[in-house]
């Protein structure tokens, strides 16, 4: 399996592979770092687009009061501010009691696309990795709803631990997704009830403009809220793809 | 002008369509009016330097072309206060946030404001801000908005963003679109300009012309 990170080493962030256990990151200039101590990065290009799926899943609409299927997909964007890497911290705000983890498939583009059909979308797509895409309900308003205040927040959108080449995730729509709270399981699900798949968000997509390389599209979450507390650790886990720790950090 | 960062703008950041759409804030969808600043991001393909034609898609007539100011950030904006705000910013140019019209404001308008080419940047100077822009459509003023009619000033909007996102040194903030922004058809040119900065000089046309000259 091809997997690869990003991560600070020596005073820069470099990529790297990650060996088939998975205790070694191997660095592209020879030798290698422990995966245990290293610093890990969000696996993403400096400056890549990031694209993210509001109520794309039937259960979570269910669970939150919306109809199953939204007319038109429901698609906001993200800033870099927003990132953090495997084993990083998240603030959570003092009045944040409505802070929830989200566990989210996330596509990386891998050559630019533009009106691709669905049926070649996946050619388009280099790997894959885990979002934990917090939100917070309290500060949820009616405008550009779900608004910057809510899922634009510094540090909120943990990221990795590592990207998987899409050659080795033959099926996106057939992995199971999970978050545990302190080791309980708060939310499961699988990438099969997505509403709009990987590939019809490429398509949707790529017909309103164009999608670069590295690129990310995180293709929202199932069903499962659960509100957390500081000091929390959230581990949200994809089968197939990666197991990505957060801890919540009182704010 | 190097744009590392993200492209943020506000909207419903214009007295004048506040006041409007004040009995609307209360109805269905929104049931309240805003709070925090409304924030949108357009995606890098969007900005444009040096009068690339503005792509329409197949199937739309006009576009909303909404004249701003861009304030690029030289220095992450963390928390800042309002006397500092600006310190963070290290460059400003004239923007044209370009959007396929739409009266909605509920929810993230990416099919209408993210498409390629739909933010001509005007080149960067020093930092400082109009007393007001004016648009031209066809060499002919279509639209003029002194930005003394911004709800929040730069100073304020920066040091509201930066209580819960940091602004990175990278960044672009557009500061606010005037509600009555004019409108540009295929063919038609549309130019900005505003005391001390680079104008913006672009013509609309169409994606499928732009193909053909590809």
């Amino acid at each position: 399996m091809a997997r690869r990170a990003r991560i600070a080493h020596a005073g820069r962030a470099v990529w790297a592979t990650v060996s088939e256990d998975g205790t070694a990151l191997a660095l592209a200039g020879g030798g290698s770092v422990a995966a245990d101590e290293a610093q890990w990065l969000p696996p993403v290009t400096p400056g890549a687009s990031i694209y993210a799926l509001g109520l794309n899943y039937a259960d979570h609409n269910r669970e939150l009061g919306f109809a199953a299927k939204q007319a038109k997909p429901l698609v906001f964007l993200k800033g870099g501010n927003a990132l953090v890497g495997h084993g990083g911290t998240t603030p959570r705000p003092a009045d944040a009691n409505q802070m929830h983890p989200e566990c989210e498939l996330v596509a990386v583009i891998g050559r630019p696309a533009r009106n691709v059909s669905e049926a070649e979308a996946l050619d388009y797509v280099s790997g894959y990795t885990v979002a934990n895409d917090y939100a917070i309900r309290e500060y949820l308003e009616n405008y550009y709803r779900p608004n910057a205040r809510v899922k634009n927040r510094d540090a909120t959108t943990a990221l990795g631990p590592w990207i998987v080449d899409a050659a080795d995730v033959p099926n996106p729509q057939a992995l199971s997704l999970s978050t545990t709270v302190n080791g309980q399981e708060v939310q499961h699900g699988s990438t099969a009830d997505m509403i709009l798949s990987v590939a019809g968000l490429v398509e949707y997509l790529s017909g309103i403009l164009t999608l670069m390389p590295g690129d990310l599209i995180l293709t929202g979450t199932p069903h499962g809220v659960h509100f957390c507390a500081a000091g929390d650790e959230v581990v949200t886990e994809i089968s197939g793809i990666g197991r990505l720790v957060n801890r919540l950090e009182a704010a | 002008m190097i744009v590392s960062g993200t492209i943020y703008g506000v909207v419903l950041n214009d007295a004048d369509e506040r006041a409007a759409l004040a009995d609307a804030f209360n109805a269905d969808p929104y049931k309240a009016p805003p709070q925090a600043p409304v924030v949108y991001i357009k995606p890098r393909l969007c900005a444009t330097v040096g009068g690339a034609p503005v792509p329409l898609p197949a199937g739309e007539s006009e576009v909303t072309v909404a004249a701003t100011v861009a304030l690029l950030f030289g220095r992450d904006a963390t928390a800042g206060s309002e006397d500092a705000a600006l310190s963070h910013v290290e460059a400003a140019c004239l923007a044209l946030d370009v959007s396929l019209p739409s009266a909605s404001y509920y929810r993230p308008a990416i099919a209408e404001r993210c498409r390629d080419g739909f933010l001509p940047l005007g080149h960067a100077g020093d930092v400082c801000l109009p007393d007001e822009i004016v648009t031209f459509v066809d060499g002919v003023e279509a639209h003029r908005w002194p930005l003394s009619r911004l709800v929040r000033s730069a100073e304020k909007l920066i040091a509201e963003l930066s209580s819960f996102m940091t602004l990175q040194a990278g960044d672009l903030l557009l500061i606010g679109l005037p509600g009555e922004a004019p409108r540009a058809r295929a063919g038609q040119s549309v130019r900005v300009e505003a005391e001390g900065f680079a104008p913006i000089a672009v013509s609309i046309t169409t994606e499928a012309a732009l193909a053909e000259v590809a």
